[in-house]
């Protein structure tokens, strides 16, 4: 119909900006800035939550309650809530302003990492207490044990959910167009602003965009889910194939 | 900068009648689409038990859309996009009558639908077959056997994973804020703007989502506990 | 509804007449003709994947048959019922589990309650009363308010006997009710089979338990791959039993 001619268009001519923002006259955008903040939130986030899954576990109240009190405050507080204060702190922190794209960032990586220290402490809690157990008895400490036996099991095991949290990231990205981070949502914006009388198609043409990606990233999660649970099944134990592979992502935006 | 005063922003009438017109919002948002989602997830988990396969993946598409495409999207899809395509008379009746406040419930609430019919599609599946056979070899019709024996298995069951989609649906109302709604962080941008004390507006805001947040959780929790079957697993 | 025979004092209360049943193209239930009368105990064995499962599951039609009938007091039960009609029959015959398959969110009364309430409409407090007077019978009433995660796999057996028995059906079918069991608790759920067949209720019970059947059953049905080979009073079969492979099954058993 007409309206999927006028989609058609809407694409072609403006596929550079939804590509790359306005690059190079401006700072890198669109879909690329898009997967660039989610594949750099992800990946920062990822030891960092590590450190916090440990320091949860660890006997010590000193570092367990603050990052029970950092878990619980993210997951109780809107992310364009925790933006908006990053927003405003970060540059009264560091004494300079800060780019909308760094804001983001930051705040995504303290967001991920809290939600995924969640993911990996269920991982580690998973494990047979048989597994400590054997290390501790053979000599390690508690962390060569955690470094030696029990991460690297936890985490294989948690890929599924880790990746599905990324997932989650790359729609997270999109609450940067509240602070004007140039990535898909706000190029969209920049289109239907110049456009005026196609707002239906511009949209629609945005959620497929992510949909494509996402549905993409989730079928990639079912074959390694699968692949894993091919793998578990010869070495864990029910307790830790008891978990849901992929618990729905557990910041739900 | 100022110095810290809480007061300066709570006392102030402007300023708190807009923080508070802000949580309100928040809630006719919160519940208006929590209402929604549940029972359009109920339908759609009661659809797709139909032996039809057509219904089967007519469902599967709706969630894979919903839970793929970002919550903000589907917002804007909703307001910007479709509102587009209604007749004029409509669209002007929705922009008197707090248009962006409706679209966001309904955008919000068939969104959630996806998540709570996924969880209570698990929650059906949870209770063990032998349950159904026992129910039907003691005579229950269909009707009867749902009723009195899966589905108050399969609530409980799947109550964890809505508490938690609950609360992501609390938190989600924030987003009402890009075509709008004034709800509450709408309300702190406001409040922010006009009395330049950014860390006092953002910690009031801070504070009312934590406490609705925690309280949701620890209702949720409660269920749970008294709702659990004495003694399982 | 047919009648294949005139539901008269004399009429068995099971009946297959040339039952058929397949899984795909596996072959699970072959020509099966076969009758318990009113009052009878009957006792089905023979090695695993023998059918005898699949056999008593077709009588509340639990599995569906391809060929012949199942008569169930001279109704078929598997004609073209509406499902008001199937449920009311279903009612009408008890049937035991080898999982119990015990409601986990009822507690024991409960559990015994529910259907003569919801399904017969019997009202609450004559379905109270019924229901306590039943877990008394299988030694039980002590724990009435418990829910079955706080039972013993003995204890929950015996309230599912009484959950089936709650809806005072003329017939009673035991799907191996003690197969699940350990050893010390079979005993007990035994027992209250017995008391049951003593007080003449039609019995239809498939197990592994010989000494059950040699002191209770009325008669034995010997089955293998999907036939019912050899039928007779247990004495006759446990002493001299005819068919090869029946002698074969009861060697293997003494020589366990």
């Amino acid at each position: 119909m007409a309206m999927l001619q006028s989609m058609f268009e809407i694409v072609r001519d403006n596929w550079l900006l939804l590509l790359v923002g306005q690059y190079p006259n401006g700072p890198l955008g669109g879909i690329s800035a898009t997967i660039i903040l989610s594949v750099l939130g992800i990946a920062l986030a990822f030891p960092l939550s590590v450190l916090m899954a440990l320091a949860a576990l660890s006997p010590w109240r000193a570092l367990r309650w603050p990052v029970t009190a950092i878990v619980y405050v993210t997951r109780g507080v809107p992310l364009l809530l925790i933006i908006l204060w990053v927003y405003f702190v970060l540059p009264v922190l560091i004494g300079q302003s800060v780019p909308a794209f760094t804001t983001m960032l930051v705040t995504l990586v303290g967001y991920e990492a809290a939600f995924l220290s969640e993911i990996v402490r269920a991982g580690i809690q998973a494990l047979p207490k048989g597994q400590t157990d054997a290390a501790r008895a053979l000599g390690h400490s508690h962390l060569g044990a955690m470094r030696y036996v029990i991460l690297p099991q936890a985490l294989f095991n948690m890929i599924p959910s880790i990746l599905s949290q990324f997932v989650s990231t790359v729609k997270e990205t999109t609450l940067g167009y509240i602070i004007n981070v140039p990535e898909l949502t706000f190029a969209a914006g920049q289109i239907n602003n110049r456009l005026l009388t196609k707002p239906f198609e511009v949209y629609f043409i945005l959620a497929i965009s992510y949909y494509v990606v996402c549905w993409s990233l989730t079928l990639v999660i079912s074959v390694v889910e699968r692949r894993i649970a091919a793998r578990r099944t010869s070495s864990l134990t029910a307790a830790a194939s008891a978990l849901p592979a992929t618990p729905a992502s557990a910041s739900g935006t | 900068m100022k110095g810290f005063d809480l007061m300066a922003v709570l006392l102030n009438p402007e300023f708190s009648r807009m923080l508070v017109h802000g949580v309100k919002m928040t809630f006719i948002i919160f519940i208006g689409s929590w209402l929604l989602a549940m029972s359009l997830g109920m339908v759609l988990v009661a659809v797709r038990m139909l032996p039809s396969r057509i219904a089967d993946g007519l469902v599967a598409i709706y969630v894979s859309y919903h839970r793929n495409v970002p919550t903000l999207v589907q917002l804007m899809l909703w307001y910007f996009g479709i509102s587009s395509l209604l007749p004029d008379s409509m669209q002007m009746w929705l922009s008197d009558h707090n248009g962006e406040s409706v679209f966001a419930i309904i955008a919000l609430g068939l969104c959630q639908a996806a998540y709570f019919s996924e969880d209570q599609r698990s929650g059906l599946r949870g209770v063990p077959a032998g349950q159904w056979e026992a129910a039907r070899a003691l005579g229950h019709s269909y009707l009867g056997a749902m009723a009195y024996i899966l589905l108050p298995q399969a609530i409980r069951n799947a109550m964890p994973a809505l508490v938690n989609h609950t609360v992501s649906l609390f938190k989600n109302s924030s987003l009402a804020m890009a075509i709008g709604v004034a709800e509450l962080t709408h309300a702190v941008k406001e409040v922010e703007n006009q009395s330049f004390r950014p860390f006092e507006t953002y910690l009031i805001a801070t504070l009312v989502y934590l406490v609705c947040s925690l309280l949701l959780m620890w209702l949720g929790h409660t269920l749970e506990q008294r709702s659990r079957m004495a003694g399982a697993a | 509804m047919s009648n294949a025979i005139p539901a008269g004092e004399a009429a068995p209360m099971i009946q297959f007449v040339a039952v058929h049943k397949f899984f795909g193209s596996l072959a699970a239930l072959t020509d099966i003709n076969a009758e318990v009368k009113k009052g009878e105990v009957v006792v089905v064995c023979g090695p695993s994947g023998s059918g005898k499962s699949t056999l008593i599951r077709t009588v509340n039609r639990l599995e569906q048959i391809q060929s012949g009938s199942v008569l169930f007091q001279g109704r078929d039960v598997h004609a073209k019922l509406r499902s008001s009609a199937l449920n009311h029959l279903r009612s009408r015959i008890g049937f035991v589990f080898q999982s119990f398959n015990l409601f986990p969110h009822l507690s024991a009364l409960d559990n015994v309650m529910l259907s003569p309430m919801k399904v017969n409409g019997v009202k609450r407090s004559d379905a109270r009363e019924a229901a306590l007077r039943l877990l008394d019978r299988v030694g039980l009433s002590a724990k009435a308010q418990n829910y079955p995660a706080q039972l013993s796999g003995g204890q929950q057996q015996r309230v599912a006997i009484a959950r089936a028995l709650a809806m005072e059906p003329p017939a009673m079918l035991f799907d191996e009710p003690t197969s699940a069991l350990d050893p010390e608790m079979v005993g007990e759920v035994l027992s209250v089979m017995r008391t049951l067949a003593r007080d003449g209720m039609t019995m239809m019970c498939v197990t592994h338990e010989m000494n059950f059947a040699r002191d209770v059953a009325d008669r034995v049905w010997f089955m293998d791959a999907g036939k019912v080979l050899e039928t007779a009073a247990p004495g006759d079969f446990f002493r001299s039993p005819q068919h090869p492979r029946a002698k074969r099954f009861l060697s293997d058993l003494h020589t366990r």
